[in-house]
């Protein structure tokens, strides 16, 4: 692939988001470090607000561009959505351009104001999600992580299924994951890039 | 590799250790934590939590005085905490530079309030440099060093959150520009001291003293406004980006459109009408007023552009320079493109980018707040606390999530240290029918809550106060404060007696309580309650995430043939426990997530019917 189409000005927009405590922020810098590290290009990462440890809504915001002025992504201009948690995907998709992407972790988290009785989880978030136009792809990230040996990979397993329609080499992407995970889980993270890469492709 | 991707906050740290900074003293506070974070990993950098932001304003100051580079950072709220050493050690100058990182949070993700804390720069007459970008983050630090040594004054360096916690790209200059972003293997060349200052006129602001300093202060503000107007001349604090071409506007026509903005603004600014001409402030206090006035001649409509108050806007308009502000901008929340955007179409500026309003979010799905951790101490208190009816005046910590449902059972948490004087000016109101009582966690009684029950004793209240001791800095991330056996920088160090300090107080009615313990709870506050004079409870379980996650304990379960969907146990308002599709009584019956349960037993204590056992031993 090709980093050409940042020559003409575009700017790609990847929004993930998920719950505290799943892995968001790592997977966030791994897809920044990698357009950074693949050189010439302009990044920036706009890091959760709020509590991120204590179970909430979370999501971070990656821009990659030639130039790249503001480091939060505008409401609507979304090009790539990747979902940890597929209520979060529901919540965030009306932030998808149209014809966007959209690739969304099977995992449901129910919070515990769902058993408060004034309004229920979405568990047909998916199905919502492929409405329209969007281009969406669901993946059982939890699952192929427990596959690759461990479940605390697959976050790095939805970043293999993003990274598909990312124009980056997979030695850089697993540059990337070198500097954002322990050193003595290198291998098992190589191994969940490649099989989100498999499902992502 | 030339390039780094850091946190704002990260590109200060690094920007302050290449300047040579020596002493570092911060309390934890989002969104300005992680300047004094990663400076405690560079070498040859004193780093400390102090126990709040004065003392660590103070720590700064002094450590200036004695003649070497200093830094304190803080957010909103602990800088209004700070204000007083803010204020006066601008009168008395520094030695060393001295540099004072103020984060603010326009759009309020973790703080109380929203104030504008360029105030400050007004208020004290401390120059204030701000920050667009990480890049600057790491330039300014830098800057702020010399200017403070060149104007012998303590200088600001402005963040916002967008700021502080963006990632960006950064490019090292200089010397010292090694592998990778961090510390790691990292030397500087040693920074040298300056004498120590012993200087009675300097540092002594007694009238006598102080009057003169005022007055040098006044001149010393005259030479940095030249400072702000020649650097902005030269491109240097401030920057013209030259206009594309005339702006569209509706309707038909065209005209000239500059900007004025800076910070996190400035970015919301160019991303909302990238074509206009724009004057990019990096020196907010004093201004560089004649550049702006120069620029302002160049086009047809002046906008400035700039989150919360119209800080800028007032001082140009004040200056004769027409310009356009708070007409158009929100005067609330963090100012995103969108927002600048719809502003400038307010405007009747032609953009057809912002022209439609698009939902970020899909507002009825269900909402996903911040809750307390799967086994935190926290929840059996708070529990107990809405079980007896009492009104509950919290203070500053993650105990403010049970304010919430399903717990709800908090009704004041205002600033750090609030609840003992609240709690105690509401006992001399009359109180409340069920009872009340002051809630604070071991950080922020450490922080400012002693002064609050020292006057309560002094003044022979009869108030409850309950400090929930997790023994760590949680909400900001696990910060050690005087609880902790180590420091900041790993000094073994020796665990203040929060018990010992409330003795020596003079508080007689001192109760330990294991917040697991749910009958305890209620009995230790029933007693508290009950006891004439001010009576301390103490709970002694630590925060479940930090410094390491409590293990060991077994996972519980739920039999789901005796669960009679009494909903007890939800009360809680545990992430574990949720519902299963299994009903009795038109309720749901309830399961436990086994795999992040850490077995703090207060579900099946609270479970009458005893369905809930230990997930091991309940296998028949």
């Amino acid at each position: 692939m090709s980093t050409d189409h940042y020559h003409g000005g575009v700017v790609d927009d990847i929004m993930v988001v998920g719950v505290g405590g799943q892995g968001v922020i790592v997977a966030a810098a791994v897809i920044a470090d990698t357009a950074m590290l693949h050189g010439g290009l302009d990044v920036k990462l706009s890091e959760t607000r709020g509590m991120s440890q204590r179970g909430g809504s979370v999501n971070s915001h990656i821009r990659i561009g030639e130039t790249v002025v503001a480091p939060s992504i505008s409401p609507g201009e979304v090009d790539y959505l990747l979902a940890f948690e597929s209520a979060e995907g529901l919540r965030t998709a009306p932030s998808l351009v149209p014809g966007g992407v959209a690739i969304i972790n099977t995992q449901q988290i129910v919070p515990p104001l769902a058993s408060q009785g004034d309004m229920s989880y979405p568990f047909d978030a998916a199905e919502r999600m492929a409405l329209g136009d969007r281009r969406v792809t669901v993946v059982d990230g939890n699952g192929i992580a427990l596959e690759v040996g461990e479940l605390k990979v697959a976050g790095i397993v939805l970043v293999g299924a993003l990274s598909t329609h990312l124009p980056f080499d997979v030695e850089t992407w697993q540059a990337a994951i070198v500097r954002n995970v322990p050193p003595k889980w290198k291998d098992l993270n190589f191994a969940a890039f490649a099989a989100g890469r498999e499902v992502g492709a | 590799m030339d390039t780094h991707l850091m946190l704002g906050n990260e590109a200060v740290a690094r920007g302050a250790w290449e300047a040579g900074v020596q002493v570092a003293a911060a309390y934890p506070g989002t969104p300005s934590t992680e300047i004094v974070t990663n400076l405690a990993r560079y070498d040859g950098v004193y780093a400390e939590w102090s126990t709040n932001e004065k003392v660590a304003y103070e720590v700064a100051f002094g450590a200036a005085m004695g003649g070497v580079r200093a830094l304190t950072a803080m957010k909103s709220a602990g800088g209004s905490v700070a204000a007083d050493p803010l204020i006066s050690s601008v009168y008395t100058g520094v030695n060393g530079g001295l540099v004072v990182c103020l984060a603010g949070d326009p759009g309020m993700a973790s703080g109380m309030t929203e104030q504008d804390d360029r105030y400050f720069g007004r208020i004290s007459s401390m120059p204030m440099l701000e920050p667009a970008d990480s890049q600057e983050c790491y330039e300014y630090a830098k800057r702020a060093f010399a200017m403070s040594e060149e104007f012998d004054v303590p200088v600001m360096v402005r963040l916002s959150i967008q700021t502080a916690h963006q990632k960006s790209i950064v490019r090292f200059d200089g010397e010292i520009a090694g592998e990778g972003d961090g510390p790691a293997g990292l030397t500087r060349p040693a920074p040298e001291r300056r004498p120590p200052d012993r200087k009675t006129e300097k540092y002594c602001l007694l009238p006598k003293f102080s009057r003169p300093l005022h007055r040098s202060l006044l001149e010393r503000v005259e030479r940095l406004r030249v400072f702000a107007e020649a650097s902005a001349a030269s491109g240097d604090l401030a920057q013209v980006v030259p206009a594309a071409g005339p702006v569209p506007l509706q309707g038909g026509g065209t005209a000239r459109i500059g900007v004025v903005s800076a910070g996190a603004a400035y970015l919301s600014a160019r991303e909302a009408l990238p074509g206009a001409a724009f004057l990019k402030l990096g020196m907010i206090h004093p201004l560089p007023l004649d550049a702006i006035r120069a620029f302002a001649q160049t086009v047809d409509r002046l906008f400035v552009v700039e989150e919360l108050e119209p800080y800028l806007e007032e001082q140009i308009l004040a200056a004769g320079i027409l310009c356009e502000g708070k007409q158009w901008f929100p005067q609330w929340g963090e100012l995103t493109a969108v927002r600048v955007g719809r502003g400038f179409s307010a405007a009747g500026l032609d953009l057809p980018r912002w022209a439609e309003e698009k939902a970020a979010e899909d507002g009825s799905v269900i909402p996903r707040p911040p809750v307390l951790c799967t086994g935190c101490p926290h929840r059996g208190m708070a529990t107990a606390m809405k079980k007896l009816n009492l009104d509950v005046h919290g203070d500053i910590g993650c105990y403010d999530l049970t304010t919430l449902p399903p717990v709800s059972h908090m009704h004041s948490a205002v600033e750090m240290g609030a609840s003992i004087p609240m709690e105690q000016g509401f006992m001399r109101a009359g109180g409340s029918e069920t009872g009340s009582l002051a809630v604070i966690g071991d950080s922020t009684f450490l922080h400012s809550g002693l002064t609050g029950l020292l006057n309560a004793v002094h003044q022979r209240t009869d108030l409850t106060l309950l400090i929930q001791d997790n023994s760590i800095t949680a909400m900001t991330g696990g910060q050690t404060n005087p609880g902790n056996e180590r420091t900041l920088a790993g000094v073994e160090t020796k665990p203040v007696d929060i018990a010992g300090i409330c003795k020596a107080l003079g508080v007689e009615q001192i109760e330990i309580v294991d917040p697991y313990d749910y009958e305890a709870c209620l009995a230790a506050l029933k007693a508290g309650l009950a006891y004439e004079g001010p009576a301390v409870i103490i709970t002694n379980r630590p925060c479940m995430l930090f410094p390491r996650k409590i293990g060991g304990e077994e996972a519980f379960t739920v039999d789901e043939d005796v669960c009679n969907a009494c909903q007890q146990c939800m009360k809680l308002g545990c992430p574990s426990l949720s519902h299963t599709e299994a009903e009795h009584k038109g309720r749901h019956k309830v399961k436990i997530d086994e795999e992040t349960c850490t077995g703090c037993s207060l579900c099946e204590q609270l479970c009458k019917p005893g369905a809930i056992s230990k997930a091991k031993a309940g296998v028949a």
